[in-house]
This record gives C-alpha cells, structure tokens and sequence, in this order.
C-alpha cells in the first residue's frame, strides 16, 4: 500500500476530495438502489462509503465523504425526500449521531492505514541501513562502497539519480547513480561532514514520474549520509595503518639488512687488519712460511671484501635504479675466459672444466657479465667440496645463449630455488659466509639484459645455475612461469 | 737508473707506489694532479708515467693527450672497474696499459716491464719463440711444436701484431685499424672470429689461456713470455 501521507499541496488535497466526492456518490447510488426510500438503513451504506474514501483518499476524504454522505442522507433518506430538511427530531440526532461516527470512523481508517505505511516504511529503511552498515564493515575497497550505497538508496527511494562526492586529504572518492534523465526534481543535497569539517555531499534526486522526496526521505538521506561518512572514515584510516605498517616492515628489514651488512664488511677487515698487526708486532719472529701464510690471507680477505664491495655498489644501483648495462655484441665465452683467468687464485682449490661451444654474440655489458659469472663462480668454490668438480658451460640454447655454472656441492632444495635470489637470503638460515647478495645481483644484471636466471638440481646432486640471455637483437620469453 | 712518474691524488697510494717501486729498482717521482703531471712529464723526461685517473683536475684523458703532443713514454693507467668506459678511452687516447683498483702490486710490476721493454727495444727480432710457437718473420712461417701451421693471411696479420707487441694490451680499435686499415668496416665481432681461428690453430685452451688473453669489452693481450 502506498504511504497516502506522501500527498501534499494542492494537487493532493484536491484529489482527496474528488475521491471523497466519488465515494460518497457510489454509496448514494448503492443505497437508492438497495433500499426503499425513505429508509434510514442507507446509513450502513454510506459510513462503508466513508470508510472507502478514507482508505483511498486519507483524511481529508474521509471528511468530504462523511459530509456527503450526511447530506445524502438528509436529502434522500429523510422525511420529507429530496429537501435538506429533517422533519423528525430524532432523525436529526440519527444524522448528527452518523456524521460524528462517519468522521472518527474515517480518521481511525486512514490513520490505521497511514501508521500501516509508515511501519512498512520504516522496515524499509531499517533494511536498508542495515544493508548500509554490513558494506561498511565489509572492507570492500571505498569506491565499490560508495557505488553499492548509490545504487541501494536510487533502488529504495526510487530515486532518478543519487551522487556522492567527497574528498579528503589528498584522497577523492566519487559514486554516481542514474536511473532516469527525464524531467528532474531539484535534488536534495546532504552535506557529509568529519569531525565538524564538510568533506563532500550526498545528492539524491526524483523525475517528474514520482513525488517530490519527503521529510521521512530526507531523515532517511541523513542516516544514509551518516553511513557513507563512516564508511569514508574507515577507508582513510585503512589506508593509513596499512601504510605504516609498510613503514614498519620496511624499516625493520632495513635494520636487518644494514647489521648484516656491516657484519659482511666488518669480518674480511678483522681478518686483515689481525694479520697485518700480528706481522708488525716487534717482539714475535714469523718465519718466511708464516708470513707468507698470514699474507696470503689478508690478500685473499681484500679480494673477498672488493667482492662484496662490487656487489654492493651494484645492488644500491639497482635499488636506485640506475643499473643500466652499456650493451654492446659481447662473447660469452670471451667473458668465462676473462674470469677463469682473474679468478685462479680462487679456483686452484677446485676442479674447473669448461665446455665452449660455438654461439652467437649476446648484446651485453661486458663488466656486469663478468660480475654475473663472478658471484656465481664465487658460490660455485664456496659450496664445492675440496678437489670438486665446477664445470662452466656455455652453448646456444634456442633463441638464446645459455650459461651453466655447475658444482658438486649440497644443492639447494626445490623449495629454496626462487628464494636464494632474494637480496641477503642466506638458505637454512646457518651461518655459511657469503654476503647472500651473489645470486640477487646475477639476477638484476641478467634481468636488466632481458634475460632469465634459473636454478636447477644436477642429477648426482649439487647445484647448477643457468642463465639465458637473448642474441643480439631478441628477447628471452618466460618459459618457467 | 729506471724513472717512473707515479700521478696519483691519494697520498696512501703514492707511498705504497713510491716504496714498491723503489725497492725494485726504480727511480720513483710522485705528482699528485693531472697539470703538474704533465709538467713533470715534460721537465723530467720519466721512463713510464703511472697515471690514476681519477684526477680532481684534469680528465686523465686529456693528460695523456697532452703528454702524448710531446712524449711517447709509455703510460699505465689505474682505474676503478665501474669506470670501464674512461679505461677504454684512455687506451684510445694513447695508454698504453691498465691497472685495476684495488691493484697487485706485481701486476702492475710486469705491466711496467712489458712496455719498457717495449720502449726501449726498437729494434724487432726476425725470429720470435714463444714457448712452443716459433714465429719467423721474415720469412712469415710459424711453427708450434715443431709442425708448420698455416695461417690465413689476416690470421698471420693478426698474429704478427700480437708478437710484435708482446704483454701489451690492444685495443679492438688498434687491431682493426692496424689490420684492415684506417678505414675499416669491419666490426669487432669480426676480429673475435679471428682471435679464435688464430688460438685453435695455435692450440691455445680458454679454460687456461696461455698465449692469448682477452680483456672482454676492451682487446687482446699476448701473455706468452719470449
């Protein structure tokens, strides 16, 4: 049933007495054709008349219609017929008695009817806050919020358009809904306010096909605005606890990363600068052996500390973004040479085979190649067993040309194998000397060349490193994902 | 008495250089910026400069320009391996030879040899013996252990500017224009191709290079020893 109080002004009233006026002639029609006249029984008639115009046309028909009808009866059903005038005394009172029991008969129906309409109104609206507070709460992203609550309030409200704007900080959220574009009611607008301070607005607008917005929808307006501004308050402190949880996380890795960095850099320089005090010291006398020994030692520990340096120049590159390659045609296995031969010193515990085949140049930067074949030398020797084999391999590989650094070391566990690239993973968390950042930066360099870097298990266990890079003039697709 | 010029703006490096050198033997001149570099290489006619180049005055290009309008001493350059394209400049512009910071004293000691020996010895011997590789220049045969190896004719090219010049570095420029002229078209991938035919034939391993040796991105060095 509609909510019959939705009629207001002119139009309505008017309305109500025509339906008062229409009932009240039906109930006359009914009644001459029932009853002999003059029977003052037509009486029943006609208060069901009033009920009718009450319930169809509210109140104020319900008042038309009993004076009507009071007239009616007067006219048609009292002695003497067709005058207004009652002859009788006691049929005066009979008419008086109905027009009083017509009017709060009436009054009683449409209201009944009306509280009726605001209870199912009011369950409506119930509803649909309801509706608004679980979106709220139900961490969707704000602006899918927003657009469900638009569209809830043009879906309940039988709006035309609703709208809600809002900004805050530096944050800006926007939700529109039309149904219709026909001919608009100026719209009602409701001001969303935080903590005193206006941050946006609420539009809710009706076409000419339905009535004008009333003050329970404006009540309804404020709720919904209410909603809309809990959940704006929401998505803005979200975004900010999740932020600084970020800064939370970020810094706390940073500290973890700096101590063990500073302990990677801090270790070859203890050693060093223990041999070369202990070389200077007066009173103790090395022999030619034990000097060679602790020498040999503080040039071995300078060499891992350029190392280390080397990397960590480049990982403050890439981290800076700045790791471009100077590319030029360059030949792998020029490079495996190069390295083979600076890095001697560092093999001569191992067993070194190369296997070169013929394969087309790569476009490179021959420096951050070398730094590449370098770390993975360097973890190659580290995890090797003494007299181990490494084998370095380089041969074409489809549009590629692929690298292999094998040795006979433990292997890294499939599980390990996409998490050793991370800067400063170090595998089971032991504490294996190597600064973590060999096989991160190897992977940034090969990135940057669009080429790909892979682990894979040898057969008879250890570990094989592959790295693909594009020939002069491709690209390496993405096989593995 | 041999003089070296060392031109080098840290002062730790000029004392390690200067007592290095001098207890090998060497007359050592220290210099601490790139003009009074050049000014030292012009008053005090050094042997062999070694040159940083990580001067806060001039660009160590421009020194070794400079002194090359005057000067053919050989010059050994130290640099920082990110530098990598200064290094190569530096060769273009007449170095002769470099050294990698943090270097081996050592190395830097043989590089030094290499090109004063190179310096002062203008004359070039007909026949050259290289461990098992004998090479006659006269009469352009080579021979590695005993058997006559033939070589292309761009191949002996290339092996003649290698034994002609032995420990120094040469650029792929270098290479290229000695061997196919000023005007050369022909790319450095090209001489790579070369550089290969010419170690399989002389039955040079990569895996322990012992005649030739490749710096990737800037030339070749023939490492054997007469």
């Amino acid at each position: 049933m509609r909510s019959v109080s939705s009629e207001r002004g002119a139009r309505g009233r008017s309305r109500a007495v025509l339906v008062g006026i229409a009932a009240a002639a039906l109930a006359l029609g009914l009644a001459l054709l029932l009853h002999p006249r003059p029977a003052l029984g037509a009486v029943s008639v006609f208060l069901l008349g009033v009920v009718v115009a009450s319930a169809l046309g509210g109140a104020l028909a319900g008042i038309v219609a009993s004076i009507a009808c009071f007239l009616s009866l007067s006219y048609f059903f009292t002695e003497p017929q067709n005058t207004l005038r009652v002859a009788r005394t006691e049929d005066l009172v009979a008419l008086v008695v109905f027009l009083l029991v017509a009017l709060i008969v009436g009054s009683l129906v449409s209201r009944l009817l009306d509280e009726r309409a605001r209870a199912v109104r009011s369950e409506q609206e119930a509803r649909l806050l309801s509706y608004f507070a679980t979106k709220v709460l139900s961490g969707e992203p704000p602006d899918a919020q927003l657009r469900d609550l638009a569209a809830s309030l043009v879906e309940s409200l039988r709006l035309s358009r609703c709208e809600i704007h809002a900004s805050i900080g530096e944050r800006s959220f926007d939700a529109r809904e039309v149904r219709s574009s026909k001919d608009e009611r100026p719209a009602s607008v409701v001001v969303l306010t935080i903590g005193g301070e206006e941050v946006g607005s609420l539009l809710a607008a009706r076409d000419s096909a339905h009535e004008a917005l009333d003050a329970a929808d404006a009540r309804l307006l404020e709720d919904a605005a209410r909603q809309v501004t809990i959940a704006l308050e929401r998505a803005i402190k979200d975004e900010q606890i999740g932020r600084a949880r970020t800064e939370a996380e970020v810094s706390e890795v940073r500290a973890a990363l700096f101590s063990s960095v500073t302990h990677d850099l801090r270790t070859p320089l203890s050693s060093i600068k223990a041999g070369v005090t202990s070389l200077l010291q007066d009173e103790t006398r090395f022999d030619a052996q034990q000097r060679h020994e602790l020498l040999t030692t503080v040039l071995e520990e300078t060499e891992r500390l350029n190392r280390l340096l080397g990397n960590l120049l480049d990982l403050a590159r890439v981290r800076a973004g700045a790791l471009t390659p100077a590319k030029e045609p360059t030949a792998l296995d020029e490079i495996v040479e190069s390295v083979l031969h600076r890095l001697r010193r560092r093999l001569s515990g191992v067993h070194v085979r190369t296997i070169l085949r013929d394969v087309p140049d790569v476009l490179a930067d021959p420096v951050q190649l070398d730094q590449v074949l370098t770390n993975l030398l360097d973890n190659a020797v580290r995890f090797s067993p003494v007299g181990g084999e490494v084998t370095v391999s380089v041969a074409p590989w489809r549009s590629t040309v692929e690298l292999r650094v094998a040795d006979q070391g433990p292997g890294i566990q499939p599980d390990d194998r996409e998490r050793v690239f991370e800067a400063f993973y170090r595998g089971d968390g032991s504490e294996r000397p190597g600064s973590g950042l060999g096989l991160a930066i190897a992977r940034a360099i090969v990135q940057a060349h669009g080429g790909q870097i892979l682990i894979e298990g040898a057969p008879g266990g250890g570990t094989v490193v592959v790295v693909r890079l594009p020939v002069a003039g491709g690209s390496v697709g993405d096989p593995s994902r | 008495m041999t003089r070296v010029l060392v031109v080098d703006d840290e002062p730790q490096i000029r004392r390690a250089l200067r007592t290095s050198l001098s207890a090998h033997g060497y007359e050592v001149q220290t210099v601490g910026a790139g003009e009074a570099a050049v000014l030292a290489a012009a008053e005090a006619s050094p042997d062999l400069v070694v040159l940083d180049l990580g001067l806060p005055d001039l660009d160590g290009i421009e020194v070794i320009a400079r002194i090359r309008s005057f000067s053919a001493v050989p010059v050994i350059v130290l640099s920082v391996r990110e530098r990598q394209a200064d290094k190569v400049g530096a060769l273009d512009a007449g170095a002769d030879d470099y050294v990698t910071k943090p270097f081996d004293v050592g190395e830097l000691l043989a590089r030094a040899r290499a090109a004063l020996r190179r310096s002062e010895s203008h004359e070039v011997e007909a026949k050259l013996v290289f461990d098992d590789i004998e090479v006659d220049l006269g009469r352009r045969l080579v021979m590695v252990a005993g058997t006559p190896v033939h070589l292309t004719k761009t191949e002996y090219a290339l092996l003649e500017a290698f034994v002609t010049n032995p420990g120094k570095l040469l650029t792929h420029q270098w290479l290229l224009r000695r061997i196919w002229g000023p005007a050369y078209q022909v790319e450095s991938q090209y001489l790579r191709v070369y550089v290969r035919a010419l170690r399989r034939k002389l039955g040079d391993q990569v895996s322990a290079p012992r005649l030739i040796l490749t710096e990737p991105g800037v030339g070749y060095r023939w490492i054997a020893e007469p």
